[in-house]
């Protein structure tokens, strides 16, 4: 039976690319959110992981927590990273999981794409790749993932409860969701919620 | 939503002031609006 969501799913998911279109082509433009090296620093990110990476890995990042601060990710392990965005997560998570460990990285929006694929073969990383795909609709195999990990995007889909169900298609009996979102402490007016411009601004 | 969705021991992360100090910042704290890290696990 149809879920009754807040939100177009479609809409939603078109507004949600045109904004981060934007972080990833013009990440220095200013957003109502912070980005880059800084964030990566207020979010509690390790300096030595983030130093090591380059701008263009950094720049467009736009999370809104750090989804390793409850558990390091083991050497060896299997992730999906789910809405990688220009793949700063994903770059992080393959420093953790080492050259025996893959990741893969999914993401809607064809400028995010593009970016971490660039970076991912300028840092040849072997063990990374970006794959086009909605959160409700992983590219990735049944019981592939020890990990999924996320940031900053689950908030901005219109039935969560989908992409739940499949992150827990994509997981292996015993894998572990690994993520960071945005909660509010008090509650939003119905109209507010159903205001789709207020999702993305 | 996670249990609801069949995911077990859930821990979640302390609160972090995503917003403090962005153009978003008064938005977030009329609702209160942080960051967090949570971790759940598929069932084996």
């Amino acid at each position: 039976m149809a879920r009754d969501l807040l939100v177009d799913p479609d809409a939603l998911r078109e507004q949600v690319r045109s904004k981060y279109r934007e972080v990833a082509v013009d990440p220095g433009a200013g957003f109502h959110f912070h980005t880059g090296r800084g964030l990566a620093s207020r979010l509690g990110y390790q300096a030595d992981a983030v130093n090591t990476l380059p701008d263009r890995a950094v720049e467009s990042f736009a999370g809104v927590g750090n989804p390793f601060s409850l558990r390091r990710l083991a050497p060896g392990e299997k992730v999906v990273d789910v809405g990688s965005g220009a793949g700063f997560d994903s770059f992080i998570a393959a420093s953790q999981v080492g050259p025996g460990g893959h990741v893969i990285g999914v993401d809607m929006t064809a400028e995010m794409l593009a970016k971490s694929r660039q970076t991912a073969e300028a840092l040849g990383l072997g063990q990374v790749e970006f794959r086009e795909g909605l959160a409700e609709a992983l590219p990735v195999a049944d019981g592939w993932a020890d990990v999924a990990i996320s940031n900053g995007v689950i908030n901005l889909c219109a039935d969560k409860q989908a992409v739940f169900a499949e992150i827990l298609r994509v997981l292996r009996p015993g894998g572990r969701l690994q993520f960071a979102d945005i909660a509010n402490g008090r509650p939003v007016p119905a109209e507010a919620l159903r205001d789709i411009d207020l999702w993305t601004g | 939503m996670l249990e609801d969705s069949g995911f077990t021991d859930i821990v979640i992360g302390e609160a972090v002031d995503t917003f403090g100090g962005a153009t978003g910042e008064d938005k977030a704290r009329a609702f209160e609006v942080y960051g967090y890290a949570f971790m759940a696990r598929r069932p084996a």
